[in-house]
C-alpha cells in the first residue's frame, strides 16, 4: 500500500529546550532526548511533571510525562511515564465502499506512534565523570480498514480492520564530562540498542519506526557564572544552539533548533522561564515552529517526509508547557565540598602526641552556600583508628575555599612492626549525622620503630614505656643506695647519672646502625634486651633511663655539616654554678644553661657511644660539644641543636 | 633573629692553631683538653687549642703560634682556643648562642623525680662552696685577650666567666672595661643592656658617672637612629 516512510524514534530534543548539563536546575535533565546518560543533580528523590496544550485544529491538552528520580550515592536511577509522547495520523487508503443507501465510504487507515514509558541508569565516577543508560518503550499501533468479499448464496462485501500492535525497546549509552565549572561536553548514541517485535503484515512494516544509529555530542560553556551556552549535534546534521541565563532563583533560556527533516533551516525556537524554589523548580516553555503546520496533508506527502520525532516533527504544532520539579530530599544538601586532601606527613606511629598537635593532612574546602558554615572534619586511617578522630571546627565563608586541617589520634596500643601503605579516610560535617562530603587518600603507615632522621623526634622514643626504664633504673639504684645514701642531695643526679650510665654500658656494644639505615630506632628496652646500638638508642637509652628517675635531659644533634650526623646527649645536674668545683677542676667540662625558673645550673655533655665508663663519656661529650657546639658557633649556625626532652 | 640571620651569612670559619710556649716565668700550669690535672707549663713545648693556661702571681707566659704573639701576665687564665680573630658578626653569634643555650622557655610537662632514694628530701640543695679567684683570673685573661688585640674574642670569654663563676658578675671594673669595648664596636643594643645591668650593682661615683654617661649616649644613638 504504502512504501519508503522515513519515520525514526527520538532525536536530542526536548520540550523544555537544551539546557546542557543544567549546572543549576534539575529539570531539564529529566528529558532522556537530550539526557541520554540519566545524568542528575537530584540528591534524593525527585520528581518532574510536564502538562502541555498543543494548538492543533483544536487545542489538545495533555500531561506530556511523569518522571521519578531517586539518587543512591553514586547512583541514580529514573523512571518516566510518557502518556504525551504520541503522535497519530488518519489516511484514507484511497478506497471506498458503496452501501446499501447508495453513499459511497472511504476506507481509512490508523497509525498512532507512541512512547510509553523509560528507565534511565547513570553511575558518577568522580564529579568531573559519570555515565549512564537509558532505556524507551515504544508501541505502535496500525488498523487499516479492507472491503473482504464474502462468499455464499450471493457474493457481498464486507468492511473489516486489520490491526496490528508493535511493541519495541530502545538503549542509548552516554557519558558526561565536567572538565570544569567552566566547561563540560556529552556524548550518547541515539539508537544504539533496539530490540522487539516487527510487524507481521507487510503494509504496517513500511510505517515501522525506524532506528538508524547515530549519535551526539553536547557542548556547554559558562562564559560567566550567570549564562551558559549550550550546543548539541547529531549525526543526523540535526542541531540545536541555546543560551541559558541566571538571575538568582531565576532562568531563562531560548533554544533554537535546526531539524534536519524540517525547514526552514532554523525550524522552530523553544524559549523558557523558571523559577527555582526550596523544593521545586517551575518551568513554562513553548514550542513555536517558524513554518506553517499543516493539519491536512496527503498521505504521499507523509511517505515521501515520514517523521523522525514523535512530539518534534513537520506535523507537530506549536506548545505550551508547565513542568513542575520537586526535589524531595530527605539526604541533606551538602554545604561544604572537598576538593582535594593533601598529606603532608607520613604516619609515624610513636611520634603519637605529635598528631595531636599538628595535622597530618590539610583538606581544600569549598563552602557551597551563600551562609557561613561551620565544619566538623573527621578522619580516620585504615589499621588505626576505629573511629573518627574529630579536628578542630572551622568556619567557612559563603563561597570561600580554605584549607582546613585534619588531625590524628595514634592509640598506645598501636604496635605494628610492618611498614604499610593504608589509607585515611576523611569526612565533612556541617549539620547532620551525614557527612557532606567525603574523600580517600593513601597513608604510609611506618612502623614503631620508624624515625623520621628529626633529632627533635626521637624524644618520643625516649618518652615510650618509660615506666620499664624506671623500673630497670631503680633496680640499678637501689644496689648502689648505699653510695647514694651518704652523698650531699646537690650530688645526687650527677651520681645517680653517673651510676647508671656505667651500668648502661657494661654489657652494650656499639652496632653502626644495625639496621643499615638511620630511619630505625630502638626504645630503650630493645636496646637493654639486644645489648646494643647505634648512637640514636644508645643515647635514647640513656635518656630514658635519666629522666625515669627525674633528671632532665637534651639531645644534641650535631649535623655534621656535610659530613657524618651523631647524637649524643646533655643532662642537668640541677649544681649551681657555683657548685661545678663539686665535680670538676676543669670549667671546660660543664656547661650552665638557664632554665625555665631562671636559675642557671650545669649540664654535663655525654657520649653516649663511649661505652668505657662515665668519665671518659663525659669527657668525650665535653670536648665534642666545646668543639663543635661552642668554639665554631655550631649552636648559633644552627649546625648543632639542643632538642630538649620534656 | 633577623639581623642573626643576615649575619650568618657572613660568617667566617674560626681558625684554631697550636701554640709553642716561647717563654715562661714564675709558676705557669695548664690543663690539656678535659683533663682534671694541672700540669707545670715549661718554654719549648707545644700546647693544643683546648688546653686552658693559668699563671699564679708575679708569673707570665709568652705564646707564639703563626702571626699571633701572645702575652699572659699574673693572676690570669685563658683557654687557649679563645685567642683567636673574630669578627664582629661573629661576636654577635657567640652573643646570641648565650641565650640559645639555655632551657626552652615553654615546657609542657616538666619531668618529675619519680625515684628518691635515701632520706634527703628535707636537705638543702645549697651546698655552699668556698669560692676561689679562678673566674678572676679568667677576666684577667679575657682583659689581656683584648690589649692583645682579640677584643670580640674577650667579650665571649668575659660572658661565658660571668655564667660559670657568678660573683665575677659583680665586679663593676671588669663590666665597665667589657661595656666599653661592645660600645666601642659600634654594638649599641648589647653595650646598653650591660650598661644597665650594671647600673644596678654597687658602683664608685666615678664609674656611676661614666656609666650613666655611656648609657645616656648610646639612647641618644638609637634614638637618632
Amino acid at each position: 500500500m504504502f512504501a519508503g516512510v522515513n519515520i525514526l524514534s527520538q532525536s536530542s530534543f526536548g520540550l523544555n529546550g537544551y539546557w546542557g548539563l543544567s549546572p543549576s536546575f534539575n529539570t531539564p535533565l529529566y528529558g532522556y532526548e537530550s539526557n541520554s546518560s540519566n545524568y542528575s543533580h537530584v540528591r534524593d528523590w525527585g520528581l518532574s511533571f510536564i502538562y502541555g496544550a498543543e494548538f492543533a485544529q483544536k487545542t489538545n491538552s495533555n500531561i506530556y510525562s511523569i518522571s521519578l528520580s531517586k539518587t543512591l550515592s553514586e547512583h541514580n536511577l529514573s523512571a518516566r511515564f510518557t502518556p504525551g509522547y504520541q503522535k497519530e495520523f488518519i489516511f484514507n487508503t484511497g478506497e471506498a465502499i458503496i452501501v446499501e443507501d447508495s453513499t459511497s465510504q472511504s476506507l481509512t487507515a490508523n497509525f498512532n506512534y507512541k512512547e510509553l514509558f523509560g528507565l534511565g541508569y547513570s553511575y558518577k565516577f568522580s564529579e568531573q565523570f559519570s555515565t549512564g543508560v537509558t532505556f524507551r518503550f515504544f508501541t505502535q499501533d496500525f488498523a487499516q480498514e479492507i472491503v473482504s468479499p464474502v462468499f455464499g448464496d450471493t457474493l457481498f462485501l464486507i468492511r473489516e480492520t486489520q490491526n496490528e500492535k508493535i511493541n519495541y525497546w530502545k538503549g542509548d549509552l552516554g557519558i558526561n564530562y565536567i572538565v570544569n565549572e567552566y566547561l563540560n561536553f556529552s556524548l550518547a548514541s541515539i539508537n544504539l540498542l533496539n530490540f522487539g517485535e516487527k510487524a507481521e503484515n507487510s503494509d504496517f512494516a513500511k510505517f515501522e519506526i525506524k532506528k538508524e544509529i547515530n549519535a551526539m555530542l553536547g557542548i556547554s560553556v559558562i562564559p560567566i557564572d550567570e549564562a551558559v551556552i549550550n550546543f548539541i549535534y547529531e549525526t543526523t546534521n540535526s542541531y540545536q544552539v541555546s543560551l541559558n541565563g541566571y538571575l538568582s532563583d531565576f532562568g531563562f533560556g531560548l533554544t533554537l533548533f535546526h531539524d534536519e527533516y524540517q525547514s526552514p533551516t532554523i525550524a522552530g525556537m523553544i524559549p523558557t522561564i523558571s523559577y527555582k524554589g526550596e523544593i521545586f523548580e517551575l518551568f513554562v516553555s513553548g514550542v513555536k515552529y517558524f513554518s506553517n503546520r499543516k493539519k491536512n496533508f496527503g498521505v504521499t506527502e507523509f511517505i515521501e517526509n515520514g517523521i523522525n520525532n514523535i512530539v518534534n516533527n513537520r506535523y507537530s504544532f506549536d506548545k505550551l508547557l508547565l513542568t513542575v520539579s520537586f526535589n524531595i530530599n530527605t539526604v541533606k544538601e551538602r554545604a561544604v565540598k572537598m576538593i582535594d586532601v593533601e598529606i603532608v606527613k607520613d604516619i609515624y606511629p610513636t611520634f603519637s602526641e605529635n598528631y595531636i598537635d599538628y595535622p597530618f593532612a590539610y583538606g581544600t574546602v569549598v563552602n557551597l552556600t551563600d551562609e557561613y558554615v561551620t565544619v566538623k572534619p573527621m578522619a580516620r586511617i585504615e589499621g588505626v583508628n576505629e573511629e573518627n578522630i574529630q579536628s578542630p571546627i572551622s568556619y567557612i565563608a559563603p563561597h570561600d575555599t580554605v584549607r582546613v586541617p585534619f588531625y590524628v589520634i595514634i592509640p598506645e596500643s598501636y604496635s605494628s612492626e610492618k611498614v604499610e601503605l593504608s589509607y585515611a579516610d576523611f569526612y565533612l560535617f556541617t549539620n547532620s549525622d551525614q557527612p557532606d562530603d567525603q574523600f580517600q587518600k593513601a597513608v604510609l603507615l611506618n612502623s614503631i620503630n620508624s624515625w623520621d632522621g628529626r633529632v627533635s623526634n626521637l624524644r618520643y622514643f625516649i618518652k615510650k614505656d618509660l615506666d620499664l626504664s624506671m623500673n630497670h633504673a631503680k633496680a640499678v639504684l637501689s644496689d648502689n643506695k648505699s653510695v647514694l645514701d651518704t652523698l650531699p642531695i646537690a650530688l645526687e643526679n650527677f651520681y645517680k647519672a653517673k651510676i647508671l650510665f656505667n651500668e648502661y654500658v657494661s654489657n652494650l656494644v656499639y652496632v653502626s646502625d644495625p639496621r643499615a639505615t638511620g630511619e630505625y630506632v630502638q626504645f630503650p628496652n630493645q636496646t637493654l634486651e639486644l645489648r646494643g646500638g647505634d648512637c640514636d638508642d644508645l643515647s635514647v637509652g640513656y635518656s630514658s633511663l635519666l629522666e625515669s628517675v627525674g633528671i632532665q635531659t637534651a639531645l644534641v644533634d650535631y649535623k655534621g655539616n656535610g659530613k657524618v650526623r651523631h647524637v649524643n646527649l646533655l643532662f642537668n645536674t640541677r649544681l649551681s654554678p657555683n657548685q661545678a668545683k663539686l665535680i670538676t677542676n676543669n670549667d671546660t667540662k660543664y656547661f650552665v644553661r638557664e632554665s625555665i625558673d631562671g636559675k642557671d645550673e650545669i649540664w654535663l655533655s655525654i657520649e653516649a657511644t663511649s661505652l668505657t665508663d662515665f668519665e671518659t663519656a663525659w669527657k668525650l661529650g665535653a670536648e665534642k660539644f666545646n668543639k663543635e657546639a661552642i668554639s665554631e658557633l655550631g649552636i648559633a649556625k644552627g649546625i648543632v641543636n639542643i632538642i630538649d626532652i620534656y | 633573629m633577623k639581623r642573626l640571620v643576615i649575619y650568618l651569612m657572613f660568617t667566617g670559619i674560626l681558625s684554631a692553631q697550636t701554640f709553642t710556649v716561647e717563654k715562661v716565668s714564675g709558676d705557669v700550669k695548664y690543663q690539656n683538653g678535659s683533663s682534671e690535672n694541672w700540669l707545670s707549663l715549661n718554654s719549648g713545648s707545644t700546647i693544643e687549642d683546648d688546653a686552658i693556661i693559668s699563671t699564679g702571681d708575679n708569673s707570665s707566659v709568652v705564646l707564639g703560634g703563626s702571626n699571633v704573639r701572645f702575652n699572659l701576665n699574673e693572676s690570669s687564665a685563658i683557654s687557649v682556643s679563645s685567642i683567636k680573630k673574630m669578627n664582629t658578626d661573629e661576636l654577635l653569634l657567640a652573643l646570641a648562642m648565650e641565650d640559645m643555650m639555655n632551657a626552652p622557655k615553654e615546657i609542657k610537662n616538666s619531668s618529675s623525680n619519680t625515684a628518691v632514694y635515701g632520706t634527703k628530701e628535707g636537705e638543702s640543695n645549697t651546698l655552699q662552696i668556698k669560692t676561689d679567684d679562678f673566674g678572676i683570673k679568667r677576666l684577667n685573661g679575657a682583659v689581656q685577650l683584648a690589649k692583645n688585640g682579640f677584643q670580640e674574642s674577650a667579650v665571649v670569654t668575659a660572658k661565658e666567666t660571668y655564667r660559670k663563676y657568678p660573683d665575677t658578675k659583680n665586679l663593676p671594673s671588669y663590666r665597665i672595661y667589657f661595656a666599653n669595648i661592645l660600645n666601642d664596636k659600634g654594638l649599641y643594643e648589647e653595650a646598653l643592656d650591660e650598661y644597665v645591668d650594671i647600673q644596678k650593682l654597687k658602683l664608685t661615683d666615678e664609674e656611676r658617672a661614666e656609666v650613666n654617661e655611656k648609657t645616656e649616649s648610646i639612647k641618644m644613638k638609637l634614638l637618632s637612629e
